[in-house]
């Protein structure tokens, strides 16, 4: 690594904390609301099943830089109220990782066979018993493994957010780059971080996967 | 109150179809290039030699570990600076074949593993060679069992695409933002494009499961799923 480029560490440093923290918190938060959008997926009731289903296929099949955009500028100007690059990005990252949430939620209550709700419901478990005693103990274990790979892509697309001056990792380097004249080493280390970042992650879903895995 | 006004946006729908069609033709590329690349991987990863099994893995964990943003970044500012100036479309389409050749390898190295080992053998016994084994007993069976996902993939590709439109090139989301900045109608450009992009994503949903009932229909029996 040349001098100039390694009297930033701090600032490459910096950028993996927040890389971190905003891909964390857009996994929350679209854990919650995938959780209740996969709800939504298996309600009895016909008009919320498909709106689930649209809400999913619509924020998985626009693309994150196009949700960046409309959130920073459109929900901006629809809404006169003056969006920080951090809540635009943190509302599109959730949009994102939302609906990948809900097909995960969606597997993990589908893989619970249909038997043990009617075995529940004859046992005379009402809908939220037979989620808090039956469902959810056994979905949640083949949920964790899936989960891991929508952390990964919410932390990779958390990059987009450089594009509307957020200033996580993706950001830091350019940053770095413009400042020192240096591209490729720049955007290398960038790269490596990237990769020893959501290398780790995926290494402890491998590991969540084992420990997790079990017959039916 | 904002108005929400779809038609502040017609003096720019001029460019809108030639936009359309070269995100279709950087995405139709991409897919092409990443699944020679995808082949050529999963052969990697499922082969004799320890060099090449680990070549191929290690380039499916690099490349689908680091953000493609920062891949077309590499690709278009890192280059050049080390002598080799690509420009914006070739940067997009490099950048985008490399990702999607990592995930493509996956999906094939998945489909040649489900193929038994008795049947390369029982193939080879009947004196196939090499490539009549391939043509005739391996990838008629590997494709029923890849085409679900790789309908998936070629989705992902169409929306990474996008991503194009950060180094300049004229596509769907390059219009978007030049619309929106010409205007500052965001939210129609935003919703404009949106519609766009599910309809492509849908268009391609629909191709992949009238080819897969294609291709089921065809198959033996036994073979259907």
């Amino acid at each position: 690594m040349s001098p100039q480029v390694a009297a930033y560490w701090f600032v490459f440093l910096k950028g993996v904390a927040i890389t971190l923290w905003i891909s964390w918190l857009a996994l929350l938060l679209g854990g919650a609301l995938g959780f209740v959008v996969g709800m939504m997926r298996i309600s009895k009731w016909t008009a919320l099943r498909w709106l689930a289903v649209v809400y999913t296929e619509v924020f998985r099949s626009v693309p994150p830089l196009v949700l960046f955009f409309g959130c920073f500028y459109g929900l901006s100007f629809a809404l006169q109220l003056d969006l920080s690059p951090f809540a635009a990005a943190t509302i599109a990252l959730t949009l994102t990782a939302s609906a990948l949430m809900s097909e995960v939620v969606r597997a993990g209550i589908e893989s619970v066979s249909h038997g043990q709700w009617q075995a529940a419901y004859s046992s005379g478990m009402r809908y939220d018993q037979l989620f808090r005693y039956v469902v959810w103990p056994q979905a949640i274990r083949v949920m964790l493994p899936p989960s891991v790979g929508v952390y990964i892509s919410t932390l990779k697309d958390s990059s987009l957010a450089s594009i509307i001056g957020y200033v996580e990792l993706t950001k830091s380097g350019l940053l770095v780059r413009e400042t020192t004249g240096i591209s490729f080493e720049v955007l290398l280390i960038i790269a490596i971080l990237y990769f020893i970042i959501n290398y780790s992650i995926s290494l402890v879903g491998t590991a969540l996967e084992r420990r997790f895995r079990y017959v039916h | 109150m904002y108005e929400f006004n779809l038609a502040g946006l017609l003096p720019y729908t001029g460019p809108l179809p030639g936009a359309v069609l070269s995100t279709l033709w950087l995405s139709a590329l991409a897919i092409l290039l990443s699944i020679l690349v995808g082949m050529l991987g999963a052969l990697c990863r499922v082969s004799a030699s320890l060099i090449l099994r680990f070549a191929g893995a290690a380039y499916v964990e690099v490349l689908r570990n680091i953000p493609l943003l920062v891949v077309i970044y590499l690709i278009f500012f890192g280059l050049a600076q080390v002598g080799l100036r690509v420009d914006g479309f070739n940067s997009a389409l490099i950048a985008l074949t490399l990702n999607a050749g990592a995930y493509m390898t996956e999906i094939f190295r998945g489909g040649l593993l489900a193929i038994p080992r008795g049947q390369y053998e029982a193939a080879r016994s009947q004196g196939m060679t090499g490539l009549q084994l391939y043509r005739y007993v391996v990838f008629p069976q590997v494709f029923r069992i890849i085409y679900a996902p790789l309908g998936n993939l070629i989705i992902g590709i169409v929306i990474s695409s996008s991503l194009a439109s950060v180094i300049g090139v004229e596509e769907v989301t390059t219009w978007m933002r030049r619309a929106g900045d010409e205007t500052f109608r965001y939210m129609e450009a935003f919703f404009a494009v949106g519609v766009i992009y599910v309809l492509l994503a849908q268009a391609i949903n629909i191709g992949r499961i009238v080819t897969g009932n294609w291709l089921l229909s065809k198959a033996p029996v036994g073979a259907r799923r």
